[in-house]
């Protein structure tokens, strides 16, 4: 069986995560964001939402590991800004119902979402430049950039959460990246 | 999901294993996380379970007297009347959680006094996955993960439910044969009335906050909320007869969610919510306006505090 573990970042929805994780069937557990990269043995990451960015122990380290990571919210700004992208204050802060367009239908994450998907968010910052490597996946219009893609690392990111009820096709977005990690 | 038969008898079998042939209290809230602990533990050492419900005076109508009724087959059932003390801590008290925090302290006095006169070496409680988690991060204190243990020096705590989300306790509290008003009743917080009351708590605005919430719920049914009640924000004018009324706000609220952590306001019918105006203004005189809250979680959250 594929272990996807999610990596806390004190997030209030973690624990949703590591639920949808569980009731695909992935083996999962709950890490916390302080593990030594060296203990990691699952086949992919997920890395958690979280308050701050200070406060994200070791997961710009799980970069490196070579295996599929996908974060989530924070997660996600902290892939870009530790590989060369930036992060800021949005100028519309996205909270609860938003419409993600999808830009690139063969993404292997987002593209079976096309062309669009109405999803649940919660974030004051959000990505404000690509890291090298990265494209466009999703955007929307409170935010440019809602999702990034690089296939070739395996490591992607999405500004909202996939793991809550309301966003509409979460399920099928953890299923695209549990195909990413077997 | 849980698979529920094979969860409560498992459950009923580590309950026994654990407890053996000692005594045990459990606080129950009327909730249903706290429900079907009780009910896991009472089948697995039955009158060895004293089943301890204190009335704050924060409960919604007619709460108390469904407790009773539901577990009046629990024969060592207690149920404490503390209003009054609960009233009192709160006087002067505004700072949402200092007010949590009151609560809390007071429950736990209440609560030690009746686990000492049981003689209980064991604590059952009725908390689930997400109350570990969210007491972990810093959005609200849940007072059933709270400071009881550090107060009474039990021997051991019992968690029948602690790995289950709020949908599954509910698909086991339905296994379980408990009356369908608490398998489906509405989540409460634990501290009651209490955080639906903006700034100090008095015996008037729980009285506001308990009778009009009683009609929110009940001309809501039919739209099946997963919360829905009625909030008392401060005051305003309004004019009733030829008087000036110098009177309480109250907001409804009513939102869809699977499991809490999200939320999404109701659209609900214009009648409708006239209807709940007309009978919260028109029965309570000391209410002024009524307002529909519109927003989702995030950002606001469901409770006002």
């Amino acid at each position: 069986m594929v272990r996807i573990d999610v990596v806390d970042n004190h997030g209030q929805f973690t624990h949703l995560e590591h639920r949808a994780l569980r009731d695909l069937g992935v083996n999962t557990t709950l890490l916390e964001n302080t593990t030594p990269p060296a203990e990691i043995e699952a086949d992919g990451l997920v890395l958690s939402g979280g308050p701050d960015m200070d406060d994200t122990g070791n997961c710009a380290a799980y970069l490196d590991l070579d295996i599929p990571v996908l974060g989530i919210c924070l997660g996600m700004q902290l892939i870009a800004k530790s590989l060369g992208g930036t992060v800021g204050t949005g100028e519309y802060g996205g909270y609860a119902d938003v419409t993600v367009e999808v830009v690139d239908e063969d993404d292997p994450i987002l593209g079976s979402l096309a062309p669009e998907t109405r999803v649940w968010a919660s974030h004051a910052d959000e990505v404000t430049e690509l890291p090298p490597g990265f494209s466009l996946a999703g955007r929307s219009d409170v935010c440019a950039i809602e999702a990034m893609s690089d296939p070739k690392r395996d490591l992607y990111g999405v500004q909202w959460h996939p793991e809550v009820a309301h966003t509409e096709a979460g399920t099928e977005l953890f299923e695209n990246f549990r195909r990413r990690c077997e | 999901m849980v698979e529920t038969d094979q969860f409560i008898e498992d459950a009923v079998a580590e309950i026994r294993e654990e407890i053996g042939s000692a005594n045990a209290i459990i606080a129950l809230s009327g909730g249903v996380d706290s429900s079907v602990a009780a009910a896991l533990a009472h089948e697995a050492v039955g009158d060895q379970l004293v089943p301890v419900y204190v009335d704050t005076g924060l409960m919604r109508k007619g709460e108390t007297d469904e407790i009773r009724e539901t577990f009046a087959y629990m024969d060592r059932l207690r149920i404490v009347s503390a209003q009054d003390r609960f009233l009192e801590a709160l006087t002067g008290v505004t700072d949402p959680e200092e007010k949590r925090h009151v609560i809390g302290e007071q429950f736990i006095r209440e609560f030690e006094r009746e686990a000492h006169s049981s003689d209980a070496e064991y604590l059952v409680q009725g908390t689930i996955y997400p109350d570990r988690i969210e007491s972990d991060g810093n959005i609200k204190s849940h007072h059933n993960v709270g400071g009881l243990p550090d107060v009474v020096d039990f021997e051991g705590i019992v968690e029948p439910v602690r790995e289950l989300y709020k949908d599954e306790v509910r698909e086991v509290a339905r296994a379980l044969g408990l009356e369908s008003v608490v398998s489906e009743r509405m989540p409460f917080p634990g501290p009651g009335l209490a955080v639906r009351i903006i700034g100090e708590v008095t015996e008037e605005k729980v009285e506001i906050a308990r009778e009009a919430t009683a009609v929110v719920e009940d001309e809501l049914e039919a739209y099946e909320p997963w919360q829905a009640f009625a909030a008392v924000l401060g005051k305003a004018t309004g004019v009733k007869g030829d008087n000036r009324v110098h009177g309480h706000v109250v907001a409804v609220r009513s939102v869809e969610s699977r499991d809490g952590m999200t939320a999404r306001a109701q659209p609900l019918d214009w009648e409708v919510l006239q209807r709940i105006q007309s009978r919260i203004t028109g029965t309570l005189p000391n209410v002024s306006r009524v307002l529909y809250d519109v927003t989702h979680k995030p950002p606001a959250t469901i409770e006002y505090e």
